[in-house]
């Protein structure tokens, strides 16, 4: 008996300590509005994985608050061979969460893997890549088939998340729900519809997190959201409704980030079938639109009046194209008397739903009747590939590099060319744009393809979007990147 | 018993694979494309027909039907289009959760129906059966998201006593999973309980005027023993009825309820499934919600057989 007592004590100490232990771990719950589907860089097509992937996996290289490429796996990059050669210099003695060594071979690994996987959505991001070579353990090569400027950005997203060939090999279509990356998280599980849960890499090779524990939960509803917010359930929130931000910007306990984002939003015409293949009709509609009205009056002041695709404070932003004024007898002079009426096609929500209100009440005044249809968000992309609609609401998410904000928009045949547009001319400017080096160039002829763009009028920009993040006060370090996506590394929750 | 339990049993094969078939028919109705939801605004046509191949899109309805069908007898409903989960898996995560809350919501709803229901008939037309008819009709009116969020507010938010969402199982800490489901049962159970509270009341009265009732009160029974002795038992056929049916709504998701305390439950999984229109999840959960109906009609059935013989032989 006596020998089990310092049995008995140790088993007490310890489990006081685990108690102790339990009570001070430092647990951050994020509320995100939607749940995201799929964990894995290859096969992710949702904004909100994002969030969650950011955590779990290190890219080669990341974006700081003015959108520069900064460093990240790689330490240092050179572009080489007018443009078709990168080669990166990769940070040494990385491991991923499960062990396996972080070396050139892991990332030529993780590269094909995005650009080949059967049902990468990367594939296209990645298409003017021609080979990945390993050149030694810490130097890998992206040797291009043609010059794409935009590549550094691209790999600041998905396409440059380098997951564990280990794990990848071994889940196979199953590695999006045990996602393995070398990121500041690691993934511990998720239940659909509840949370994702993810614990702190403590060997994190830039220094462990400052919080222990990272709890994401989705609520669709705004509300709902707000709600959680300010019960406490949540320590911050991404987007929050704007309708709510002044309320919490007046509350001591909660403080709000509201920041400049890099995508967009406004309307597409079908220029392939009537009324819309008139280009009249179409500036005519354009020309209807308050811009200043809507950032306004729906968003409270949180979104920006657009005049193109480039957002401002990203680096093609330019002052020589301006924000179009409503003019309604511009508007009327360019329909000639003849009556125009279309369905707009757009999503179900509260804010859709307002805005495509606001949109026909903006219509009207120049005689225009616009019925609303709305659909859900697979069958609007479906009947927009189908050209099977006359105006359709819809926005892009945005990315770092201007030509993720044009190229597949408005050239002949591109997968985001709604509006079924074809123009030569801006065919060559855009294929020309991606192929410089210099942002300054970039920007002259981006300037020249959107004079064009812009006149004929396949869709007309109506806002850019911002950022909105709440937090409890407690919460320090979050950093606004105008890509929207919130970094816990350095987060602390005192 | 057993003999009518089996006739009723068999007859709802046919119910079932008629269930099958519409199931299966409304979701390859929905407009728009699978694949274009799950790659999203990035997909390029070449990966659209990948997809749609690997989901098996490209063979006829009758061969998507039997397949699925035939899976669905050994349990196997196929798997998710969004994170490639099995969906009998899903639903054997999320049914539990669901199965739970409507029945805290309905004891809640049978707590606050059975003696409002009974007060009402017996004290008919005075203040008392006014007041409750009242508070029957404002519970019928006031939609469950707004009694829901109206419950958040006091007690999350201002009182700050329960947490505004969430779920912990019962088996991981009792005590925690009684406290969250408490805003979404009452929410739900109030609506219920004011319907049953109708139900039973209108039976009730009309009970109350049968000649055995008066039969009853001639041979000297208080009016305690014929309320409860002879008249409830018969006025409790329809109320049993309402409440299968209510129950059988719940089973089949108490969807909007869910969404506001964001309960991962069978009405969440429908709701996302439909938004990412993941085909083989909605139509494993409407497969299984018809079951569920089915179920609990066949139960009350049973009930009814039980409490009047006169049933089982028609």
């Amino acid at each position: 008996m006596p020998k089990l007592k310092p049995l008995v004590l140790l088993g007490l100490s310890l489990s006081f300590a685990a108690l102790i232990n339990s009570a001070s771990a430092v647990t951050v719950t994020v509320g995100l509005d939607a749940d995201p589907p799929r964990l894995d860089p290859a096969l992710s097509s949702a904004l909100v994985d994002r969030q969650v992937m950011n955590q779990i996996f290190d890219k080669l290289v990341d974006l700081d608050v003015n959108l520069k490429v900064i460093p990240a796996l790689a330490t240092s990059w050179k572009v080489t061979n007018g443009g078709l050669l990168y080669t990166f210099k990769l940070k040494s003695g990385v491991k991923f969460t499960d062990g396996t060594v972080l070396d050139a071979a892991a990332v030529k690994y993780g590269i094909d893997r995005n650009r080949t996987l059967e049902g990468s959505v990367r594939k296209n991001e990645l298409s003017s890549v021609k080979e990945v070579k390993v050149v030694d353990p810490q130097t890998v090569q992206i040797v291009l088939s043609q010059p794409y400027g935009p590549l550094l950005a691209v790999l600041t997203d998905r396409a440059g998340m380098i997951v564990s060939p280990t794990a990848a090999k071994k889940e196979g279509a199953d590695f999006q729900n045990n996602p393995v990356g070398s990121g500041p998280f690691v993934f511990v599980s998720r239940v659909r519809q509840d949370n994702i849960t993810l614990s702190a890499n403590k060997n994190y090779w830039d220094g462990a997190p400052k919080i222990d524990k990272l709890i994401y939960r989705p609520f669709p509803d705004g509300d709902v959201r707000y709600a959680n917010l300010l019960s406490g359930a949540v320590q911050t929130v991404t987007p929050i409704d704007p309708k709510d931000i002044s309320k919490l910007e007046q509350n001591t306990k909660f403080s709000v980030m509201n920041y400049p984002g890099i995508g967009y939003q406004g309307v597409w015409f079908n220029v392939t079938r009537a009324p819309f293949n008139n280009k009249n009709f179409r500036q005519a509609v354009a020309a209807t639109i308050d811009r200043e009205a809507i950032a306004k009056s729906i968003f409270y002041g949180t979104v920006t009046p657009a005049a193109g695709p480039f957002p401002p404070g990203t680096s093609a932003a330019s002052s020589a194209i301006t924000v179009q004024k409503p003019n309604i007898a511009l508007a009327k002079s360019k329909l000639g008397g003849k009556p125009l009426t279309f369905t707009l096609l757009t999503v179900p929500g509260s804010v859709t739903t307002q805005l495509a209100q606001v949109y026909q009440a903006m219509f009207a005044q120049a005689g225009i009747t616009a019925k609303i249809e709305q659909v859900e968000f697979g069958t609007l992309l479906d009947r927009a590939d189908k050209k099977d609609y006359d105006a359709l609401m819809l926005g892009w998410s945005g990315r770092p590099d201007p030509d993720g904000n044009i190229y597949d928009f408005f050239v002949t045949g591109g997968s985001n060319n709604q509006a079924g547009y074809s123009n030569k001319t801006v065919d060559g400017l855009l294929a020309k744009a991606r192929a410089q080096n210099a942002m300054s160039a970039r920007i002259a002829t981006y300037n020249v393809a959107l004079s064009t763009i812009i006149n004929d009028t396949p869709y007309t920009w109506v806002y850019f979007q911002g950022n909105q993040v709440a937090s409890v006060k407690g919460l320090s370090g979050l950093k606004p990147i105008p890509d929207g996506i919130l970094r816990f590394k350095d987060v602390e929750l005192k | 018993m057993i003999a009518f339990a089996l006739r009723r049993l068999l007859s709802a094969i046919p119910t079932l694979l008629i269930v099958t078939l519409i199931v299966f028919a409304m979701v390859k109705l929905l407009p728009g494309d699978p694949a274009r939801l799950i790659l999203g605004q990035e997909a390029t046509p070449q990966a659209l027909n990948e997809l749609r191949r690997s989901l098996g899109l490209d063979r006829s309805l009758p061969q998507q039907y039997f397949s699925w069908l035939t899976g669905a007898l050994r349990l196997d409903l196929g798997t998710s289009l969004t994170d490639n989960s099995s969906v009998s898996h899903l639903i054997a995560q999320k049914l539990p959760v669901t199965l739970e809350l409507s029945l805290f919501a309905m004891l809640i709803s049978l707590l606050i129906s059975l003696p409002a229901g009974i007060l009402s008939a017996v004290r008919r037309n005075t203040w008392i059966d006014r007041l409750l008819t009242l508070l029957a009709l404002s519970g019928i009116s006031l939609p469950n998201f707004f009694l829901g969020i109206l419950l958040i507010y006091l007690f999350s938010i201002r009182l700050a006593w329960i947490p505004a969402s969430g779920y912990t199982s019962l088996l991981e800490n009792p005590q925690r999973n009684l406290l969250l489901l408490l805003l979404p049962a009452v929410t739900l159970g109030l609506g219920s309980a004011a319907v049953l509270t109708r139900y039973l009341r209108s039976s009730l009265s009309e009970t109350l005027t049968q000649d055995y009732v008066r039969t009853a009160h001639a041979k000297g029974l208080t009016e305690r023993q014929v309320t409860s002795k002879h008249a409830l038992k018969n006025a409790l056929i329809p109320y049993l009825t309402a409440f299968g049916l209510q129950l059988g709504g719940l089973l089949g998701g108490a969807v909007i309820t869910e969404q506001i305390f964001s309960i991962p439950g069978f009405g969440r999984l429908l709701i996302d499934a439909v938004f990412t229109r993941d085909l083989p999840v909605i139509q494993g959960v409407v497969l299984v919600s018809a079951v569920a109906v089915f179920l609990v009609s066949f139960l009350v059935d049973l009930g009814y057989a039980a409490v009047d013989p006169r049933i089982r032989y028609h």
